[in-house]
């Protein structure tokens, strides 16, 4: 347990300086895009304003008035997010593939490190999910003071409200900031579980080299297969499961899925991994 | 001990270790003799667990290698085992925190020792001065087997006498060494035990100074016999 | 103190042979102290298992005796000493009779050659003295 909390802290520390920045980013780039944002729209409203001798009401009357989705809807504030996902996309496999390339072959000290191996794995694991949670913390606490500036800057005849129920209820944001905490322990629970089926995979070809990665692939399709497969059966027979039912199968094969994966992963680490 | 019994592995097309039996005893220093490629450092690899094998047995005094054998044994290979961002105090804090067996007095004894600093970066360090700091994170380990991978390649040859002295020092007594060399002369008058091996197998093991008193040859004249 | 070894002797023949000639020298006195085991390996840098066993010879042989917990010591005993120096001169006898009878030249001859040999490179120390 000692080893595990520390390898987690070791591996937060040296994503730590990277992750700074990009949050950092994302903090800059959706401050500024909701300032930029807003005062744009507020700059082409007073000159439309100005060019047809309008007045406020009337100009209210022919257009409506626009919320905060507007800023939710720019570059400003999707770029960062995207940009977020994708490097921790990318990092899923950097930081596994990192302890053998490079100058680095700081996989030896890990694998004579005096714990379980499958401790390595867990540690890489739960730091990512950590990440992840880091992120929507960060885009949570950052919601509010966005709108804040926003609702500064857009007097308030020009404006309607959005809710933040309905900027986490907009479909794609629904994945990422789940409504319930039913919906949050079934996105986080499917992330983690493919973050799993993905380092298993990359252990797969680590030991195995070019027959492990034919073996990650088809692994990774097969656990895939197993996840989904309550769902797909539920909409072949259509009225035959009850929702709750189709949940309950899903947990199980959720279980299976993550469970082989952690097997999987152990069995390599102790037996089959080289250096 | 750590006993080597019967261990086979294939690489690819190629049957690297072919039945291959050892064994290395506590208090002793056992070299591991042959020439580039034939499987030494495999070998070494197999006993730390860092590679597998496909059939055989490898057993530290009379047990499979398990997570808590790594404070019994340790490995220093022939290249950094930390991060090259890390600075040498770093590289012994992690030691220190994760190893029981770590002493970190003599950690220090032995960087002042070897003339290194504890604010050098190891990814700024030369060869010479890497291989020292990667026998300080091997020794510096209470524990009873230390292996070593080719201590001396590419080192000049001041801080080969420095690694030498090590050999001749109280840092190794009482514990098992395992060893693998291509430069014979500078550990003939060092070693217990040569391991001789060919073609995946141990061809020849032997106490050198029991060949050297019976039959008056030196390791050397050995392998000019048995590698023909 | 630095020995050069070779690699066909066992090391720990060549360490007691050349304590017996430092004592033949006179380097070494009767009961002086002289360095651990380890001392001893980390100054002749060999391996201290080797350093053990020519320690181990020694005391059997009687050439050094250790009291208890202290350093161990050359003997002074007097008949042993003796005998490492008759040892080393036997010896050095022996190898001259296997060169000499190579050559196949009367004793006697030799003997004089030896003798007025000897006195010119003592002649010469004296000089430089």
């Amino acid at each position: 347990m000692k080893s595990y909390l520390k390898l987690v802290n070791f591996e937060i520390n040296r994503f730590f300086k990277l992750y700074l920045i990009i949050m950092a980013l994302t903090v800059v780039s959706q401050i500024m895009g909701t300032i930029i944002v807003s005062k744009g729209n507020m700059n082409y409203i007073n000159q439309v304003i100005y060019e047809n001798q309008l007045s406020v009401s009337q100009y209210i009357e022919e257009n409506r008035p626009f919320s905060f989705q507007r800023v939710v809807y720019s570059e400003w504030f999707t770029m960062p997010i995207f940009f977020c996902m994708a490097l921790l996309m990318i990092y899923v496999f950097f930081i596994w593939y990192r302890e053998w390339f490079g100058k680095n072959t700081f996989i030896y000290r890990l694998l004579m490190l005096p714990a379980e191996r499958i401790t390595i794995y867990f540690s890489k694991l739960t730091a990512i999910m950590l990440f992840v949670l880091g992120l929507i913390t960060l885009q949570i606490i950052l919601v509010p003071i966005e709108t804040f500036i926003f609702n500064r800057i857009v007097p308030a005849e020009f404006r309607t409200s959005y809710p933040l129920i309905d900027f986490y209820s907009v479909e794609i944001w629904r994945w990422l900031y789940p409504n319930t905490i039913i919906e949050f322990i079934l996105m986080y629970g499917i992330g983690l579980i493919v973050v799993a089926i993905i380092f298993t995979a990359i252990l797969l070809e680590r030991s195995y080299g070019l027959k492990g990665i034919f073996s990650a692939v088809a692994y990774s399709v097969l656990s895939f297969g197993i996840l989904v497969a309550p769902v797909i059966l539920s909409s072949i027979y259509t009225s035959y499961f009850y929702p709750s039912e189709i949940l309950l199968m899903e947990l199980v094969t959720s279980i299976i899925v993550l469970g082989s994966a952690f097997w999987i992963a152990n069995q390599l680490l102790k037996y089959k991994i080289r250096v | 001990m750590i006993e080597v019994n019967n261990i086979q592995k294939k690489y690819g097309k190629k049957q690297i270790l072919n039945g291959l039996s050892f064994t290395a005893k506590k208090g002793e220093i056992t070299c591991l003799i042959g020439v580039n490629g034939v499987g030494k450092t495999t070998i070494m690899k197999a006993i730390m667990a860092l590679t597998p094998i496909d059939s055989g047995e490898i057993l530290i005094d009379g047990q499979k290698i398990r997570h808590d054998s790594f404070e019994k044994i340790t490995f220093i290979p022939d290249t950094t085992t930390m991060l090259p961002t890390m600075k040498i105090c770093d590289a012994f804090e992690f030691m220190a925190d994760f190893y029981k067996s770590w002493n970190s007095q003599r950690a220090e004894d032995l960087l002042r020792f070897f003339k290194l600093e504890s604010t050098n970066r190891i990814g700024n360090l030369s060869k010479g001065s890497l291989a020292k700091v990667n026998m300080i994170l091997g020794l510096a380990l209470d524990v009873e087997y230390v292996l070593m991978d080719e201590p001396f390649s590419g080192i000049d040859i001041f801080s080969r006498e420095q690694i030498a002295e090590v050999f001749t020092s109280h840092l190794i007594e009482g514990r098992g060494v395992i060893l693998t060399t291509h430069e014979i002369s500078d550990v003939e008058h060092l070693i217990d035990r040569a391991v001789l091996i060919d073609d995946g197998k141990v061809i020849k093991q032997f106490s050198v100074e029991d060949i050297r008193e019976n039959e008056g040859k030196s390791v050397v004249d050995v392998m000019r016999e048995v590698y023909r | 103190m630095s020995v050069k070894f070779n690699n066909r002797d066992p090391v720990y023949v060549q360490v007691i042979r050349h304590f017996k000639e430092q004592i033949a020298k006179g380097y070494f006195e009767p009961g002086q102290e002289i360095p651990s085991r380890r001392e001893l390996a980390n100054q002749l840098k060999i391996n201290p298992n080797t350093a053990q066993r020519a320690y181990k010879e020694m005391e059997e042989q009687g050439l050094i005796f250790t009291e208890g917990n202290m350093p161990s010591c050359i003997t002074k005993d007097e008949l042993v000493l003796k005998s490492v120096r008759e040892e080393l001169m036997m010896e050095a006898v022996d190898l001259f009779l296997v060169s000499i009878k190579s050559i196949n030249v009367p004793l006697a001859e030799v003997l004089d050659l030896v003798q007025k040999k000897y006195d010119a490179d003592n002649g010469e120390v004296e000089e430089l003295t």
